[in-house]
């Protein structure tokens, strides 16, 4: 079963840990633009962290011209052969996937030291089967108590 | 030597010819500055003085970060501004969180000088070394949330950070701050000089590396004290609430400014305070970069006058523009808070000086006729509304509201200068020295005037045993943690001074940075140094680092020296000295101000006679060339 990083839109605080730990697990710097997750954060209160969810037929993956990115239990980018289009940018549906300044592609990988070392617990690793089961209890906790779906 | 952390590079930008330039920063600098707080001081120290009047081009503008801005450590992701204050006239400076300061540093700049006047509106444009000043005139004369988004939708990248100013510091009121995100640089109208210049904002997109000397020692550092943050009951305290909390607790200790301090208790507290505004209002939580702590609340009002989404008031507005007026609706103090963040004005003055005049018209002192036919009463929210939007366009009566309550005194005398609320010219915040005796003697210690977080002595607000045994052992106590007790006050005060100016320099949250957790005793001197050395590469002691904040603080002092001040201006309006407090826990007290001064000039080297810093205490901290100075011009004691 295929595993992404589920991100809590309420449980987040938009401060980016995330991000930060995350370029210093990669690269042992401190720089959110070479984070795998993103965090979008705007004034219309909105906080969500974003990375690759690694789905079953990858369009970053079809449109490769190089075939630098396969798929397996994870998407990987092989950056050996990127070529740094950003063929792929365009593709992702949910723009997880970004151009690293030394010019090739990049994304999550599932190591999981944002999850870890997110304050609010606002992220998991997750299957689609949890996060759905997750929702069908919370339908139906909210249907027994007779409030509106 | 090599300087991991720093960015390396100072941007100056001069308004008079358009032209932008970088700098190295000098080691030295670093060593000796730290930076944010420490750097300002010493660039208005270099290139201003008592000929630079604060609104005009030769007066500096300066934005800075510090060595901790850009890392993981916690709550460490915010900027520090400076200027002469067109407030005070003195030494001014304000800090804000958020993320425009990471972002700067990530752009690999560790401050920016602002000199010279646009004949234009302007705003800075940084994207890493792409710097240009561009045409701000579509800009000119909007509100701080549209500016913020103009701004990001002309750049065309929201992950970028912008800091801009509202119509109050357009219109030059002096009390306008810097606004980023939803967060302030409030307090001694550092705004106004940014306006002053015709710049409307500066927008930051950095896509640099910020590198710490020993990345694994330095993280591993961070990740134990996060660990000691998150156990901390009074961090998830901050997290649950955010500052609004305090309401109940300074009410119970009665030091609220209720009605510009003639009380320190309001009736109805339960009505504006955090439990409420919590269980009624909150939305969600918000942090800044890197914090674990979740200040920001945005809240919800969802019927009334006042319907719609805002974000909540802290502490400080809660007691400003609630109870200091009297007033005690919390929607119509959610809405005024709005309404001072828009237009970019400190809630801190704005609440500050009307109360001022509120009391005034109370006594008759001020009437209709010099309000043009407005009536003044405690608690009148609608007016106060009306008051908000003519101080920040100056109109009418605003006009003079807008000069602070001391200027607006002076031009209308009658004895109004008795009931200014102010110390060199600053309101004095949320907290009544005479419930607690350390904020009494820190109003006046600090060097941008009245202010609470110069010194941030809270360790005496209740008793935070733990804390105090941590940091000065078991022989100070129980007098040092007794907050109606003058004794051991101006030793707390002074270490206090020098941890806060080095959290302004590193930059770090006094709030929840430093002053919480209060249960391990975290985080101190040692704990900075350790995190100093580890991020810069250079070994520190926990004294180097302690001296580093005692510099910083007296180069300020020193700055507001040459500019004529001394004993005689670290004075308390008489209700804090001479009346005593009429109610609660503080019922009788007064501030035994002088009492504690000479203890604190005395603890600080300084002269007891005139509190003027001395040459020797200058050389020993390395400020032989400030002492050099201020003797030419006559300025030092004796």
């Amino acid at each position: 079963m295929k595993k992404f990083i589920y991100a809590d839109p309420l449980q987040c605080s938009g401060c980016r840990i995330c991000e930060i730990v995350c370029s210093f697990e990669k690269e042992k710097v401190y720089n959110p633009r070479k984070s795998r997750i993103r965090v979008v954060r705007t004034r219309e209160l909105i906080d969500l962290p974003i990375a690759c969810i690694h789905c079953y037929s990858p369009p970053c993956a079809r449109v490769c011209p190089v075939n630098a990115i396969e798929e397996d239990e994870v998407v990987k980018v092989i950056a050996e052969r990127c070529i740094g289009c950003g063929l792929c940018v365009e593709a992702c549906i949910i723009g997880a996937i970004d151009i690293h300044p030394d010019g090739y592609a990049y994304i999550c990988d599932l190591c999981g030291v944002c999850v870890e070392k997110c304050p609010n617990q606002a992220l998991k690793i997750v299957t689609p089967s949890q996060v759905s089961q997750r929702k069908q209890l919370e339908y139906l906790t909210r249907m027994l108590r007779g409030e509106s779906p | 030597m090599k300087f991991y952390a720093y960015a390396g590079r100072i941007l100056r930008v001069d308004l008079d010819r358009m032209k932008t330039f970088t700098q190295p920063l000098p080691g030295e600098m670093a060593l000796k500055f730290i930076g944010g707080a420490g750097f300002i001081a010493k660039t208005l120290w270099d290139e201003t003085g008592p000929d630079t009047e604060p609104f005009s081009p030769e007066n500096r503008f300066i934005l800075a970060v510090g060595p901790f801005t850009g890392t993981s450590w916690p709550q460490s992701g915010r900027f520090q501004v400076g200027a002469r204050s067109p407030l005070t006239g003195v030494f001014g400076d304000s800090s804000c969180c958020g993320f425009l300061g990471p972002e700067l540093k990530l752009a690999g700049y560790d401050m920016i000088v602002i000199s010279g006047r646009a004949s234009n509106p302007v705003y800075i444009y940084i994207d890493d070394d792409n710097v240009e000043i561009r045409d701000a005139k579509g800009l000119w004369g909007l509100k701080t949330s549209e500016a913020e988004k103009a701004l990001k939708e002309e750049v065309g990248d929201w992950s970028c950070q912008a800091a801009v100013i509202g119509p109050a510091a357009e219109n030059l009121v002096r009390y306008s701050g810097i606004f980023h995100d939803t967060r302030v640089a409030a307090r001694a109208g550092i705004g106004a000089v940014l306006g002053s210049k015709k710049v409307k904002g500066i927008v930051v997109r950095g896509s640099k590396d910020v590198r710490v000397a020993y990345p694994d020692k330095f993280q591993e550092l961070v990740d134990k004290l996060s660990e000691e943050y998150l156990r901390d009951p009074h961090i998830m305290r901050r997290r649950k609430y955010g500052t609004p909390i305090l309401a109940e607790l300074m009410n119970e200790i009665a030091r609220w400014p209720v009605k510009n301090f003639q009380r320190g208790m309001f009736p109805n507290v339960e009505r504006i305070g955090g439990e409420r505004l919590r269980s009624e209002y909150r939305i969600k939580d918000r942090g800044c970069y890197a914090c674990l702590c979740l200040c920001e609340k945005p809240v919800l009002i969802r019927k009334g006058q006042f319907k719609g989404v805002y974000k909540n008031p802290e502490y400080e507005t809660i007691s400003s523009l609630g109870p200091r007026c009297y007033v005690g609706d919390l929607e119509a103090i959610i809405y005024m808070n709005y309404l001072c963040n828009e237009y970019g004005m400190d809630t801190i003055s704005t609440g500050g000086t009307i109360a001022w005049a509120m009391e005034c018209y109370e006594k008759g002192i001020i009437t209709r006729e010099d309000t043009g036919d407005l009536e003044l009463y405690w608690g009148d929210y609608d007016t106060m509304i009306k008051l908000i939007e003519m101080i920040a366009y100056r109109k009418g009566f605003g006009d003079l509201l807008a000069e602070g309550s001391r200027r607006a005194s002076r031009k209308i005398g009658r004895g109004s200068e008795k009931y200014v609320m102010a110390v060199k010219g600053m309101e004095i915040p949320a907290q009544d020295g005479r419930a607690q005796k350390s904020m009494g003697l820190a109003h006046v210690t600090a060097t941008r005037g009245a202010d609470h977080l110069k010194a941030f002595p809270i360790l005496d607000e209740s008793i935070w045993e733990n804390k105090i045994i941590v940091r000065y052992g078991r022989e100070y106590l129980p007098e040092l943690g007794e907050r109606l007790n003058p004794k051991y006050k101006p030793f707390l005060v002074k270490d206090c001074e020098e941890l806060a100016a080095l959290c302004d320099s590193l930059l770090l949250c006094k709030s929840t940075g430093t002053l919480l957790p209060l249960e391990s005793g975290a985080v101190y001197y040692p704990e900075i140094a350790m995190g100093y050395s580890l991020a810069v590469g250079i070994q520190v002691s926990a004294e180097d680092i302690r001296l580093a904040g005692e510099r910083i603080y007296n180069l300020e002092r020193a700055y507001n020296q040459r500019l004529g001040l001394s004993r005689k201006d670290d004075r308390l309006p008489e209700r804090f000295t001479k009346v005593p407090s009429p109610e609660g826990p503080a019922k009788g007290q007064v501030v035994e101000l002088d009492q504690m001064l000479d203890e604190y000039y005395k603890l600080r080297g300084w002269d007891p006679k005139t509190g003027m810093v001395t040459r020797e205490k200058l050389e020993q901290l390395g400020l032989k060339d400030v002492a050099d100075e201020l003797e030419r011009l006559g300025k030092l004691p004796g």
